[in-house]
């Protein structure tokens, strides 16, 4: 016998640590998985700021208030659209096999979700940084200054991270990833659409309007747009808290129970 | 249902009553199964004969749903870590990332099963090496080919130098040249003692290569022995007759069977070339047999132009062992 080599102490740190550097690895690898979490954000903003940034929301609004309004708004939205690919990724370890030999290594097996989830902040971190910088370029005003932007883009990846868990737990559910593609990038355009990312929750459709008001969307867009006025945050603050811890406690837990149970 | 076979060395793998069934569908129906270590013991049998469950569970992806399975003395269920830091897999589909280099995988897997990184690093290198991988070590995994990709998969399961692996259908799809390439080095492995679980589809192949062959059909382990213990065990001498007349196959087929008392599946029938295939039975004398099958022709008037007595290919073994009774195989 060669004798096995012995594993060395594990802590689930190590190994989730393992697993997002191997998610960056993969982005260096292949630049061309950057289109879409980075160039797709800024052509977007580019185009609602360009078709609807000089809209006048209210009759007594400065010139530019909607544009300071709905930037934000899109922060949000794309962080959003950009968690779906959390949940693919499982999905297409799956397929490959790799998500076998996961299982069958002496790891932490939570490790491969909050790795990938860690992994995955480093993606909306740029992304948001990114955002900022082209928003300001057209004309996006943050009065706090950088620690406002810093706070931006910490609301913009917890944010996103929150869904994307959710992701991750709605893909082990559907399991095939043709049907995940689909499926779970219907609720990310609906959050967007049901909150105030867009419109002030006052002026939307009165049957959206409670949705609206309780949305982690909403929740995050007027706390971006809070810090961007220098005005109050804690009620969005508090009510986006809650969404976070919410959203990664349980579908994270699910998530992961439902990755670790051998059928 | 198995052979006893002496096992003179301590078990590596050993499987009691071990049952799982997927919905209504029975995928082991209750398997005894012992693996002694240092063999190579190759699991052979048709698709879905429960190949791949038995594989899965070993390596603990999937739980029975009655029965035991120890690897090492260790339970896959309530031991299962342990057994993850005993056993490599290799499974049917690569568990590699395409998207990084094959060292990298190598690295990723290697750390992931606990080597510190200047172990994993040392030991891909040594890996690469030895797998003819040392050029593509640097390439992404996308552009191997699919040799290339068995190959370093092996290697992944390598990195800790597990004392058993399990590989499932390890050279499907391979070419010839990279099937020998694997066997050689499973053979190498063999050599240092590791133990191995692998199935495969090709009775020549587990023939060549492994200590001893399970042959697993419905669930059920319906085999075990060597080759030639299994050969002389099912399938008697072949007793080949072509006809004069090809038309008279299907009568010929019935006369024959009902003078040697062969069930319907023994006795293969084909109008267009005019020729009988009996497999007689193990226990009984080919030469007699031959001579009984021309009586009967004779005394039918059922015109003879060739008659031969030969033993049975490895593919008739096979079908012999798991072809249902009374549908010729």
């Amino acid at each position: 016998m060669t004798g096995s080599t012995a594993a060395v102490a594990r802590w689930p740190g190590r190994d989730s640590a393992l697993i997002a550097a191997r998610q960056l690895r993969v982005l260096r690898l292949n630049p061309g998985r950057l289109i879409y979490p980075l160039v797709q954000p800024v052509v977007l903003l580019v185009l609602f700021v360009s078709v609807l940034g000089n809209l006048s929301v209210a009759h007594d609004a400065a010139a530019g208030a909607y544009r300071q309004f709905l930037i934000p708004g899109i922060f949000l939205q794309n962080a959003a659209l950009t968690a779906p690919s959390t949940g693919l990724g499982i999905l297409r370890d799956a397929a490959s096999g790799l998500a076998d030999r996961f299982r069958s290594l002496p790891m932490s097996r939570s490790a491969v979700l909050v790795g990938r989830l860690a992994g995955d902040a480093v993606v909306f971190a740029v992304q948001a940084i990114l955002l900022l910088a082209v928003a300001s370029v057209l004309g996006f005003r943050m009065r706090t200054g950088l620690p406002g932007m810093a706070a931006t883009v910490l609301v913009t990846v917890s944010f996103g991270i929150a869904i994307a868990v959710v992701s991750a737990w709605l893909a082990l559910l559907i399991g095939d990833a043709e049907a995940a593609e689909r499926v779970l990038f219907f609720p990310a355009i609906a959050i967007t659409f049901l909150s105030s990312a867009f419109a002030p929750a006052g002026e939307l459709a009165g049957w959206i309007r409670p949705i609206a008001r309780v949305n982690p969307v909403s929740a995050g867009a007027d706390l971006v747009r809070s810090l961007a006025a220098g005005g109050p945050a804690a009620g969005p603050l508090i009510l986006l808290g809650c969404w976070l811890a919410a959203l990664v406690l349980i579908p994270g837990m699910l998530a992961v129970r439902r990755w670790r149970s051998p059928t | 249902m198995s052979d006893p076979i002496p096992t003179l060395v301590r078990p590596a793998i050993a499987v009691t009553g071990l049952a799982k069934s997927f919905g209504p569908v029975t995928a082991l129906a209750g398997i005894d199964l012992t693996i002694g270590e240092g063999t190579l013991a190759a699991l052979l049998g048709p698709n879905g004969a429960g190949k791949t469950t038995l594989v899965r569970i070993l390596a603990t992806l999937i739980r029975p749903d009655a029965g035991q399975a120890r690897v090492l003395g260790f339970d896959v269920v309530t031991d299962a870590a342990q057994v993850r830091a005993r056993i490599g897999l290799t499974g049917q589909y690569a568990g590699l990332d395409e998207a990084m280099t094959g060292r990298d995988n190598l690295l990723l897997i290697g750390q992931l099963a606990g080597l510190r990184h200047r172990q994993a690093a040392a030991r891909a290198a040594d890996l690469a090496e030895q797998f003819g991988l040392h050029g593509a070590a640097a390439r992404l995994v996308r552009t191997y080919s699919g040799g290339m990709r068995r190959r370093l998969d092996l290697a992944a399961s390598l990195m800790t130098r597990p004392p058993v692996l399990v590989l499932d259908e390890p050279t499907s799809g391979l070419d010839p040249a990279s099937r020998q390439q694997l066997w050689a080095v499973l053979a190498q492995l063999r050599a240092g003692g590791t133990t191995m679980l692998l199935t495969t589809q090709y009775l020549e192949e587990a023939d060549r290569f492994a200590d001893i062959v399970h042959v697993l059909q419905h669930g059920v382990l319906i085999a075990s022995g060597t080759v030639a213990q299994l050969k002389r065990r099912v399938a008697g001498s072949v007793v080949e007759i072509r006809l004069q007349d090809p038309q008279t196959a299907p009568a010929a087929g019935q006369v024959v069977a009902a003078r040697l008392s062969l069930p319907a599946g023994a006795v293969r029938a084909d109008t267009a070339t005019g020729r009988l295939t009996v497999t007689v039975r193990a226990d009984s004398s080919g030469a007699d047999d031959l001579l009984a099958a021309a009586a009967a022709l004779r005394d039918d008037s059922i015109g003879i132009a060739d008659i031969s007595l030969r033993q049975p290919s490895l593919d008739e073994t096979f079908l012999a062992l798991t072809a249902p009774a009374g549908i010729p195989a």
